[in-house]
């Protein structure tokens, strides 16, 4: 019987999110345990590895053999495959990095650990433990025996299929129309282009998109994200992205040497991520952004913030919601509206025609924009077609 | 009671790949996700077939 254990910090999860939180708790001189379900931090890998670059620097991530390729730009492709490009220099650095994914999430571990957190690994949560309302460590289970860990402050960073949050009290519930079911191959053989992540837009992939995000020549993630609210029978996702395959050359000759699926949240922004001893933070906390689907730069943005505040709760002993909501509120500072904006958006672009789509991207086509953000899109589309900017009005 | 369909996740690894979008799109949060085996609660599920839907590969099944 392994004996209990006692902590100022407990994060649960060891990706993006839960290191960045660990970390800067342990830079802030907080003593920090984070444990990991999984026998090996990174893997398997869940994601389509496509990565924003501007917002690294900015939380203290340095680029390392994580970096699989650099991208020039993105290409978005219309349902008649018209082609919208985005490159780096009319985009501010909307594209960035083709990563490896697994080596990313190892990376910010051993960051972590250079400060002075201890990992566990095999070690899943298994219950929250509360006393007098407020939240104050985790029940875990490591290497098949069970034991309490005490905290301070506990955090769920345990990502999309998170219980903990709702074990502490945080609803979060998904709408059907607030997550897409997503599939990806890793395709050899296929004719990528390693200069650009490619999307294809409409009835493609309902209330999502087709991805390409390239990782050598000739290598490539092909994968696919479909609203679950538009799912009709059982495998579609599958189903999509083998006919969308099917339909492209390119690919259709491509082997497939690697599988992956998931969930993710296309969600508002939650209305609380906080309670007395608790924070909750990362895909766990519904932040990936609902337009892109993208988390990594969301969660290490909010880890940041989150590890700061443990650590302040820990040196001045009160880590009661009141405090703890120092948290809630950066994050939202630096999140939130945009987080909304781009749910709203997804809204309505869920509900496009292809022939919509088409004429978006036609208008795109032929202006420059100096940064890509819904406003300027619909700017851009609203000079060309205002019929189809109607429902949008409330953006412009 | 009227008693309630069957609801078959087929985990052994034939169709699931544990990517976790059933259990974290379950409503009553009753699906669990231990690395390579995926369990439900069956008395709190309410064979809602949210999960059915949000399986990628259709792995799982109600009848």
């Amino acid at each position: 019987m392994a004996s209990d254990l006692q902590t100022d910090v407990l994060v649960i999860g060891a990706g993006p999110a839960g290191s960045m939180t660990a970390k800067w708790a342990a830079k802030s001189g907080a003593k920090v345990l984070m444990i990991e379900k999984r026998q090996e931090i990174g893997s398997p890998v869940r994601c389509g590895e496509g990565m924003s670059k501007d917002w690294l620097q900015d939380v203290g991530i340095k680029t390392g053999r994580w970096v699989n390729l650099e991208v020039e730009g993105a290409r978005i492709y219309s349902p008649s495959e018209q082609v919208y490009e985005i490159n780096e220099k009319h985009a501010g650095n909307e594209v960035g990095y083709v990563v490896e994914r697994d080596e990313f999430d190892k990376q910010l571990a051993i960051d972590a650990a250079n400060e002075g957190v201890e990992i566990r690994l095999k070690t899943a949560a298994t219950g929250i433990l509360k006393e007098n309302g407020q939240v104050v460590g985790a029940k875990v289970k490591q290497f098949g025996t069970t034991f309490d860990v005490r905290a301070k402050v506990t955090i769920g960073a345990d990502g999309f299929e998170s219980q903990v949050g709702r074990w502490a009290g945080i609803s979060t519930n998904l709408a059907l129309r607030d997550m897409d079911t997503c599939l990806q191959y890793r395709m050899t053989n296929v004719d990528c282009d390693v200069r650009y992540c490619d999307f294809y837009l409409g009835k493609v992939a309902p209330g999502g998109y087709v991805w390409i995000f390239p990782k050598a020549e000739g290598l490539a993630n092909v994968g696919i994200g479909v609203q679950v609210s538009q799912i009709k029978s059982m495998a579609e996702a599958r189903s999509y992205l083998d006919a969308w395959i099917a339909h492209h050359p390119a690919y259709a000759k491509g082997k497939v040497i690697d599988m992956v699926g998931g969930g993710v949240s296309i969600a508002p922004p939650l209305k609380q991520t906080v309670v007395d001893g608790f924070m909750l933070v990362g895909d766990a906390a519904r932040m990936i952004d609902p337009l892109t689907g993208g988390g990594i730069a969301n969660g290490c943005i909010a880890g940041k913030i989150c590890g700061v505040v443990a650590a302040e709760a820990v040196h001045t002993g009160d880590a009661s919601k009141t405090v703890l909501d120092k948290y809630e509120k950066g994050w939202r500072v630096r999140l939130e509206e945009k987080l909304y904006r781009n749910w709203l958006a997804k809204e309505k672009l869920t509900t496009l025609s292809d022939a919509t789509f088409d004429k978006i991207v036609d208008a795109l086509r032929g202006v420059k924009l100096e940064k890509l953000n819904v406003h300027n899109i619909l700017k851009a589309v609203h000079e060309k077609y205002p019929e189809v900017t109607k429902e949008f009005e409330a953006f412009l | 009671m009227p008693s309630k369909k069957s609801l078959h996740i087929e985990s052994s690894g034939q169709l699931c790949i544990y990517c976790g979008a059933c259990v974290g799109i379950c409503p009553l949060n009753c699906i669990y996700l231990d690395e390579t085996r995926i369990t439900f609660d069956e008395k709190i599920c309410t064979r809602c077939e949210i999960c059915v839907k949000a399986c990628p590969v259709g792995a799982i099944e109600i009848g």
